[in-house]
Order: C-alpha cells, then sequence, then structure tokens
C-alpha cells in the first residue's frame, strides 16, 4: 500500500514537472521565433525606409539642381538678352509723332516689367539670399516679398538669437514657400503669422493664419490625393528631414506646426 | 500572541484573527481564499479597462468564477453550520468545469485562427458527448462525497489542446507589432494553469483516498497555479483596455 502511495505521488509529481517543462519550451521556443520574425521584419522595414529616403533625397536633389540651372539660364541668358535689348530700345530715336511716342513708353515699359518678372522667377527658383545670409533672412525677405505681392500681412518672429546653419536649409525654406503658396492660393487668409525657434535639438517653425485652413485629418486625406501634389512635396520633404509636420485649428486661427531635429 | 518578526502593516489585521494564530496559518488562508481574492485582480481591471467584444467570454469567465469561488469556499467554511444536503461543494467544482470550458472554447473559437478550425469547433460538442456518458453511466454530477476528477481533467486536457493550437499558428503566422498582445497573455496563463493541474485533476480522487493530507498541500500548487492565471488575465485586460 505504502509502495503504491510512493508511486502515484511519484508519478503526480513528475506528470507537474513535464507538462511544465514541455509548456515552457512551447512558450519559449514561441518568444524566440516570434522575436526573430519581428527583428527581421524591422531589418526589413528599416532597408525600406533607407531606399525610400534615399529616393525622395535623389528626387529632391535633382530638383533643386534644375531649379537652379533653370534660374541661372534665366538670369544669364534671358536676362541678359532682355537688358541688351533694353538698351538697344533706349536707343531708338523717334521722329515726331504722339502715337509713335505712346507706343514707344508702352514698349519699354513692358520690358521692364519682363526684365523684372525674369529677375523674380530666378530669384524664386534659386535663393541667393538663403545661401549667403541663412534660413532666417531668406524667410524674412520671402515673407516681406510675399506680403509685397500678395497684400496679405505677413507678420514674422523669427530666432535670430540661437540660429546656426543646419544642413538641408533649402528644404525648410521649400516648405515655408508651398506653405505660404497654399494658404495664398486655397485658404483665402488676409493675416499670416511666421515664428521660428531653436533649440540644442529641434527647430521648430509655427505658421498661423486667419483662413481656411487644414486639420490634420484633412492634410491626411489631401496628400494621397493625385491633386495633392504641392502637400505630397511637403511631406516628402519632412520625411527627408527627419521632421514633424502637424495641422490643427485653434479657434480662431489655423495652425502649421514643422518640428525639424538638428543634426 | 502576535510574533515579532510579523511586520507592523500587518498587525492590525491580525487583530481580527484569533490570538494564537501562527504565520503558516495565515498563509494558509491567504492561499485557501485564493479562489476568491485572486479573481478580484482581473475584475478590478476590468472596472476601468474596457475590453473588446473579443475578450466577452473571459470577462464573464471571471464574472461567473468570481461567484461560484465565494460559494464554493463559504460552503467549505461554513459546512458544520450548513445542513447536510447543502453542505458539498464538489458539484460547484463540476459546474466551474463545464462554464470554464465552454467559455475559454467560444474564445479561442472567436480568435478565428485558420488551422483546425473546424475540428476547434467540433470540441464542444465532443465534450457535450462526453458529459451524457459520464453523467449519464458513469459518475454522479452532483456527488456529495468527490469532485469529478475525469470532467477536470478531460477540461483540462482539452483546454491545453486549444492553447497549443494557439501558439503553433502564431508561430507561423507573420508576427504584427507587438508578440505580447492582450491575448497572448491571457493564454499563456491559462496554458500554464492547466498544464500544472491537468495531473492534479486526474488524480485527485485516487489521493483523496490514499493520502488525503498529501491532496489537501496539493490543492495549494492549484491555487497558486490560479493566482498567476489570473495575474495573467489581468495583465491582459490590462494590455487590451
Amino acid at each position: 500500500m505504502k509502495l503504491a502511495n510512493v508511486d502515484i505521488r511519484l508519478f503526480l509529481v513528475a506528470g507537474i514537472a513535464v507538462m511544465l517543462l514541455l509548456f515552457i519550451s512551447f512558450l519559449l521556443i514561441f518568444i524566440f521565433t516570434q522575436r526573430k520574425k519581428l527583428q527581421y521584419q524591422h531589418a526589413m522595414q528599416a532597408l525600406n525606409d533607407q531606399q525610400r529616403n534615399q529616393l525622395i533625397e535623389a528626387a529632391i536633389r535633382s530638383e533643386e539642381s534644375e531649379r537652379q540651372r533653370i534660374a541661372d539660364e534665366l538670369h544669364d541668358e534671358v536676362g541678359a538678352i532682355l537688358a541688351s535689348s533694353k538698351l538697344h530700345f533706349h536707343s531708338i530715336k523717334l521722329g515726331a509723332g504722339e502715337y509713335n511716342q505712346c507706343l514707344y513708353d508702352k514698349g519699354r515699359e513692358l520690358l521692364e516689367d519682363g526684365i523684372k518678372k525674369v529677375r523674380n522667377i530666378s530669384h524664386s527658383l534659386h535663393s541667393a539670399i538663403l545661401e549667403e545670409f541663412g534660413l532666417n533672412e531668406a524667410i524674412k525677405h520671402f515673407a516681406g516679398k510675399f506680403a509685397h505681392e500678395s497684400l496679405i500681412e505677413v507678420t514674422t518672429r523669427l530666432d535670430f538669437k540661437h540660429y546656426s546653419p543646419i544642413k538641408n536649409e533649402i528644404s525648410i525654406y521649400r516648405i515655408v514657400q508651398e506653405l505660404l503658396q497654399n494658404i495664398l492660393t486655397h485658404a483665402c487668409a488676409t493675416k499670416i503669422h511666421l515664428t521660428s525657434d531653436y533649440s540644442d535639438s529641434e527647430l521648430t517653425l509655427k505658421i498661423s493664419h486667419n483662413g481656411n485652413g487644414l486639420t490634420q485629418q484633412r492634410f491626411e486625406e489631401l496628400r494621397f490625393n493625385k491633386k495633392g501634389l504641392g502637400l505630397k512635396n511637403i511631406q516628402n520633404r519632412v520625411l527627408f528631414l527627419k521632421g514633424q509636420l502637424n495641422f490643427s485649428f485653434q479657434s480662431p486661427d489655423y495652425h502649421i506646426d514643422i518640428y525639424i531635429p538638428i543634426n | 500572541m502576535i510574533s515579532p518578526e510579523i511586520p507592523h502593516r500587518i498587525r492590525p489585521i491580525l487583530h481580527l484573527l484569533p490570538s494564537n494564530i501562527s504565520m503558516v496559518q495565515i498563509l494558509q488562508i491567504i492561499l485557501d481564499w485564493s479562489e476568491v481574492w485572486a479573481l478580484l485582480i482581473p475584475a478590478s481591471v476590468l472596472l476601468y479597462k474596457k475590453q473588446p467584444v473579443l475578450h466577452r467570454p473571459v470577462v464573464f469567465y471571471v464574472r461567473f468564477a468570481l461567484i461560484i469561488n465565494i460559494l464554493i469556499d463559504f460552503i467549505w467554511k461554513f459546512k458544520k453550520v450548513l445542513p447536510y444536503q447543502l453542505n458539498s461543494n464538489n458539484w460547484l467544482y463540476n459546474l466551474e468545469a463545464v462554464g470554464t470550458f465552454f467559455l475559454f472554447s467560444s474564445f479561442f473559437i472567436q480568435l478565428d485562427q485558420p488551422f483546425l478550425a473546424k475540428f476547434k469547433k467540433l470540441v464542444p460538442l465532443l465534450f457535450v458527448v462526453f458529459l451524457f456518458i459520464n453523467f449519464g453511466f458513469n459518475e454522479n454530477f452532483f456527488d456529495y462525497q468527490k469532485l469529478s476528477s475525469r470532467l477536470l481533467s478531460v477540461q483540462a486536457i482539452s483546454l491545453l489542446f486549444y492553447v497549443l493550437c494557439y501558439f503553433l499558428v502564431k508561430v507561423l503566422e507573420d508576427v504584427e507589432v507587438d508578440i505580447f498582445t492582450s491575448d497572448f497573455w491571457i493564454v499563456t496563463g491559462l496554458g500554464l494553469y492547466v498544464a500544472i493541474n491537468f495531473f492534479i485533476f486526474l488524480l485527485y480522487n485516487e489521493l483523496t483516498i490514499h493520502m488525503e493530507n498529501f491532496a489537501i498541500n496539493l490543492w495549494n500548487v492549484h491555487n497558486i497555479s490560479y493566482i498567476f492565471f489570473n495575474l495573467f488575465i489581468a495583465k491582459g485586460f490590462y494590455e487590451a483596455g
């Protein structure tokens, strides 16, 4: 009887131990295989992200070099031709007649307008101010010109105190350009306020306006829309800069916050 | 007398207990009532974490088991006070085993995993057939003397089958963002509980006949595994909420 009791006890303890061991080993195998799969997926994801960023970078770089080429050609070739035409135009000696004088004045005026427009296009395609004086000056200059041309009240509060040049400033400048153009075209705003703040690790750009702007949800919808090419460009540049872009509405204004990591 | 080794925090509670009670006896009381208080852990998580539809059977299990276990422990505690016909809690263990099986099998079926899907739906039917045959011809569901070892062990091995199927499918399918999902915690807790207790359930009646004291002590192993089971369920509820 005693021996039978010992046998049952042994059988029971062995049974519990075996079941427990089997279950725990099953569990460990599960966790290890899942971890491996997860690591592989993360590696694949990182590779995809890297490839996507390289593609975006290549697209942005080629776009910038193309802009520069067009800007140079406009400035150096077309600009030079127009300037030379203007000189020739000035040398024309007119005979008597009010009608001819009127045409001459109109022609000269159009030629000057053309030269100005070509210069403006050339400057907007390639910002020399950005290259020479940095992002803050370029944004300030662009905001001033934008306000002058569009009759929108643009105010800025830019952080000159902590400013230090960062990599790919041209992309940040393009984002600001595109956003202001969008506000002008779609939001019917009358006031825009633009601020920048530099910290050790981040540049924060904030744009607020009193027009009919975008919320984050609407932005997400539009950026996958075929028509939303500008927004897609903005998003690509933000991705390229590893930054963050937030759209929000806090009554009475719409806000666009851009966070760009520094280094 | 309260021994000096007992921490101050426990002393006020000890005033409610008889003065000659020892630390081992206090631990034994805690363990004896673990089938009730352990369930309060996931139940308290339910108060502030709303659960998805998928967890409904487990939520129902917690409530169902809490009621049954309160009854089980009260019957056991007031055995001498209650009339003879009402002072056995064995049928409640049987009832809990049946309820646990059906609730957890519906939880696994709801997970909609493709592996052995039809067979998994067939298992509850087979369990019903087993219940009819076992309690129709072999055992009495309301047996005063003993709980049904056969029922409890069949319930445990069937649930273990579901648990292993769950992990097999998870190993084969593509991993999502996180391995440790809410259902992972619940299934792991259940797996540990049934893996430890299968042999206890299987041999419990035999042990109560030949080694009563060992059987009583062995139930502590069940109670400890039950505490862990409830902790895992609580973790699952917490993750899902």
